[in-house]
């Protein structure tokens, strides 16, 4: 059993692997479709059409421009698996420094958001097929129906003009309280700090600004969870053992909420990386919004600025991110079913 | 013959005639039919007249059915609360918001259904293909696949169209290429049920060719379902164009687009919640007809529903 489990982790490692590589090849051979000669492509690098020739010149042998497209490719792996993503021409510093910066916020915001929504996506769904076709459940279908329909920006602007300029509950905008000083930097993520520092008002700053921004990140994505909870849970409430518990003497409420739930949760897993995706591309919105100064922030002012090394990094970045999710809800799926390891 | 073969028989569960009579059976689809009804039958009408006017170099033509010029600058009206006469409103350049909302719409017409054909004429060859030779093809081509699945499409849109200058045919090209992976996948599992059912055995010995074989036999018998998601597909690319545009990226000023106005509209909060909100909701309402007829092809084609 423990060697078909391993097996099952390895042949998803190579998979995710591959699947990381080729999209570093496709982004790669995308953006040589749309810069096919050496100049053009260093003319984007630099993020100025107006560059002086020198400094092209300079770029291109500094990414190896003028060298083949295949050498070109390997050499862009290999720096890529070193963690050199390139030199960004607006900041003047290293990439891989700017988003060691602004990815750790954009993880506090999405990583929460998640989970928010399947907790509010599997409560709503259990509500829903356990009304299967009164009232409550086509409230809780036009719900998500509506949030799921509806742009990112949208729930986010409602949610700040009610929250943030009428009722005057929760701050319009930033990450934290910009006249507190900030606990040291034992870690990227600045909630950790101040909690490892123990500066609570630090961390209650943090929480604070963070309320809005998560939910309305939660309410955007919640749907697909509730609609796959509530068909999942509707299949599970024939099966023979829903029946066997009602037949026990376990009450309905019990059968329902625990029983067939916890069963009907199991698939998902699989949706957790979806989720994460679909929050992460919420996020850039939503973070522009609220000016949350994460991923979402730093690729806006990058499409601003036409700083394309940039765009490229944080997509491949947010690529990396989502694989990893998937990798992991995958692993997740199969110790938690063992008939998905059959495959 | 068994009675419930002679129903199949007798009552057609495809073909357009019988999707629209089992849509109208539903008030909520019908909700959504008159919505995505209107908006496509606006986009046409409203889309012709954008590009006479362009043609014939007679601007009022653009606007003749709108109830104010979308491009009449005027600070005197600069960001008026809706009213009678500004019936959403303005914004700060004193430009009537529910005109200039319909001037953008038949361009969300157009992009909407220019993505999900061409996802479904790419995805479909591709997943056809991928299904039908297995193999190493299947497997080229669902790496390749998986891939560009990894990214969000926004994401991935963004990395494509802004070298491309971000304009409206960046946006277009860079919302094409990043669609098609989802409908590859599906056209992939249908080409896997088909492929070994007798009647493509049949066609085989019957000596047709292999572009009939591909298209009038497996791409025309596996679109069933892929129509049902496509209806909701329109939405997600409105919902994915708005957000570009949000962001920047797309059809630039002077010309209206509802993700623009809704970013510029963030910029005045709070005093003008209306510039903010109103297309945000105009998106939603549109998404919501799209979601609506969606939801109920699905359950009819999942079997959920029988007549």
């Amino acid at each position: 059993m423990s060697a078909n489990i391993g097996i099952f982790i390895i042949r998803r490692i190579i998979n995710a692997i591959i699947t990381l590589i080729l999209l570093i090849v496709i982004l790669f051979i995308l953006i040589h479709i749309i810069a096919p000669s050496p100049l053009a492509l260093a003319r984007i690098y630099a993020a100025n059409p107006h560059a002086p020739y020198s400094e092209l010149d300079q770029i291109i042998k500094e990414y190896g421009l003028n060298k083949p497209l295949y050498v070109q490719i390997i050499n862009y792996i290999i720096n890529v698996l070193h963690g050199n993503l390139g030199f960004d021409p607006i900041y003047k510093v290293p990439e891989i420094s700017l988003i060691g910066q602004y990815l750790p916020i954009t993880l506090e915001l999405v990583i929460p958001a998640t989970i928010l929504a399947v907790v509010i996506g599997l409560l709503s769904g259990a509500v829903a097929a356990s009304n299967r076709n009164k009232p409550l459940d086509y409230f809780v279908k036009g719900v998500y129906l509506v949030t799921w329909a509806s742009p990112p920006f949208l729930v986010a602007t409602a949610l700040l003009i009610f929250f943030a300029f009428d009722l005057h509950l929760l701050p319009s905008n930033g990450v934290v309280n910009p006249t507190l000083t900030a606990p040291p930097k034992y870690t990227p993520f600045p909630v950790l700090n101040s909690i490892v520092a123990g500066d609570w008002t630090y961390f209650a700053s943090l929480v604070h600004h963070m309320v809005l921004p998560v939910l309305s990140l939660s309410l955007v994505s919640f749907g697909i969870v509730t609609r796959l909870t509530r068909a999942s849970m509707l299949d599970y409430m024939d099966t023979d053992f829903a029946r066997l518990s009602l037949m026990k003497g376990l009450s309905r409420r019990r059968v329902i909420y625990g029983v067939v739930l916890r069963n009907a949760s199991i698939p998902l897993i699989t949706l957790i990386a979806l989720l994460f995706g679909y929050s992460v591309a919420g996020a850039v919105v939503i973070e522009d919004i609220y000016h949350y100064f994460g991923m979402g922030y730093f690729i806006t002012q990058a499409i601003f600025n036409l700083d394309y090394i940039a765009i490229l990094d944080t997509t491949l970045i947010i690529g990396i991110s989502i694989i990893a999710a998937n990798l992991i809800a995958d692993i997740l799926y199969g110790v938690v079913d063992p008939r998905v390891r059959l495959e | 013959m068994t009675e419930q073969e002679e129903v199949e028989k007798t009552v057609p569960t495809q073909g357009i005639r019988f999707y629209i009579r089992a849509l109208t059976k539903d008030p909520l689809a019908i909700v959504g039919l008159i919505i995505v009804g209107l908006f496509f039958i606006w986009g046409v009408i409203q889309g012709i007249l954008e590009i006479l006017a362009g043609y014939l170099r007679k601007p009022y033509l653009g606007y003749i059915l709108l109830p104010h010029d979308p491009f009449a600058l005027d600070i005197k009206y600069s960001l008026m609360p809706p009213s009678s006469e500004f019936l959403l409103g303005t914004n700060t350049a004193g430009e009537d918001i529910l005109s200039r909302m319909l001037y953008a719409m038949p361009r969300d017409a157009f992009v909407s259904v220019a993505v999900v054909f061409s996802a479904i004429a790419i995805g479909g060859i591709i997943g056809i293909i991928a299904g039908y030779i297995g193999k190493w093809a299947d497997e080229v081509l669902m790496r390749v696949t998986d891939a560009f699945l990894s990214l969000p499409a926004l994401i991935l849109v963004i990395a494509i169209a802004v070298p491309l200058k971000a304009g409206f045919d960046a946006t277009l090209a860079g919302l094409m290429v990043v669609w098609w992976p989802t409908y590859a996948r599906f056209f992939r599992a249908q080409t896997l049920k088909i492929k070994s059912m007798d009647f493509i055995d049949a066609a085989k010995l019957s000596n047709v060719s292999r572009f009939k074989l591909l298209f009038r036999y497996i791409f025309m018998n596996s679109i069933d379902p892929i129509i049902a998601y496509a209806a909701l597909d329109f939405g997600n690319v409105i919902l994915t164009y708005s957000t570009l545009a949000f962001l920047g990226i797309g059809i630039q000023p002077p010309y209206p687009e509802l993700g623009a106005m809704a970013s510029n509209g963030v910029d005045n909060l709070p005093t003008a919640w209306w510039y903010a909100l109103f297309p945000g909701v105009a998106i939603l309402i549109i998404v919501v007809g799209f979601v609506l007829i969606g939801d109920r092809l699905q359950d009819i084609i999942g079997g959920r529903i029988t007549y």
